[in-house]
């Protein structure tokens, strides 16, 4: 897991700088396929995941004599990701402040906030089964920057400063982004019937 | 709302430790964050299925861009 401290020593970012060939395939070797899998959560097909993995590594590159060391690679990396992903998405509808899922959420609660409908606890072994299924399209159900955020924070394992900073974004901005998503893809994965019990 | 924003494990200690008690105590909130593992467990899968999805030669392609 990335904290806010360097992965790189000294000598390690002196040799990216001089685009070392080892430190460089070492860097792809670590980062490639996970820059990879986050593009493909993010919904992005097979060959633009593709794409945008080598925009990353040839940006990283381009833009190598400001990296200082003092982030993480990674987080480094994900920052390129996440303004690629959002060049590709340009044109597409923006994040609205509020959103409907915030009711949907919300409506579940009494006044005195109590459960009205309450959760049913998923058997296990279906659970698993049907939302493995189900999960692809509930995640491209999700409005980027929320899907962006479950990825991250989720399947990446990042913690929610790591988040903030990649994304620049607030780390409550990020909660209510990470809420959100959760709520979503919940909701659509109980429409789905996910985890009852045959 | 600390579970589902995944704030618990930053919150102040008292909040955690009402977080907890509030969990041991309600059956519906301790369903509910069954389905987030659950959910949770599904997208790390499908991100591991993604993961083996480039071809062996995936990284030499990347270093070729970049010589």
């Amino acid at each position: 897991m990335m904290s806010g401290v360097s992965d790189l020593d000294r000598p390690s970012v002196a040799r990216l700088r001089e685009r070392d060939p080892d430190t460089l395939r070492a860097i792809v070797d670590q980062h490639g396929r996970r820059l990879y899998r986050a593009a493909r959560g993010m919904g992005f097909s097979i060959e633009e995941a593709e794409d945008l993995t080598q925009e990353v590594f040839v940006t990283f590159v381009a833009s190598i004599d400001r990296f200082e060391g003092r982030a993480q690679v990674g987080t480094w990396l994900f920052g390129i990701l996440h303004h690629k992903a959002q060049e590709r998405r340009r044109g597409r509808a923006r994040e609205e402040l509020s959103d409907p899922i915030d009711t949907v959420f919300e409506s579940q609660f009494d006044a005195e906030g109590a459960w009205i409908r309450p959760p049913v606890a998923p058997d296990e072994r279906v659970a698993a089964q049907e939302a493995g299924e189900a999960i692809r399209d509930c995640l491209d159900g999700l409005p980027s920057p929320q899907r962006e955020v479950f990825q991250l924070r989720e399947v990446e394992g990042l913690p929610a400063v790591e988040v903030s900073k990649i994304l620049a974004r607030t780390v409550t901005h990020i909660g209510v982004l990470f809420h959100r998503a959760r709520a979503r893809l919940r909701e659509c994965l109980e429409r789905k019937g996910w985890g009852r019990k045959p | 709302m600390l579970v589902s924003t995944g704030q618990l494990a930053d919150a102040p200690m008292t909040r955690r430790i009402g977080a907890r008690m509030h969990l041991a105590m309600c059956r519906h909130c301790r369903a509910f964050r069954r389905q987030i593992e659950a959910l949770v467990r599904a997208a790390q899968a499908a991100g591991l299925a993604f993961e083996r999805e480039p071809a062996s030669d995936f990284e030499e392609r990347i270093l070729s861009c970049l010589r």
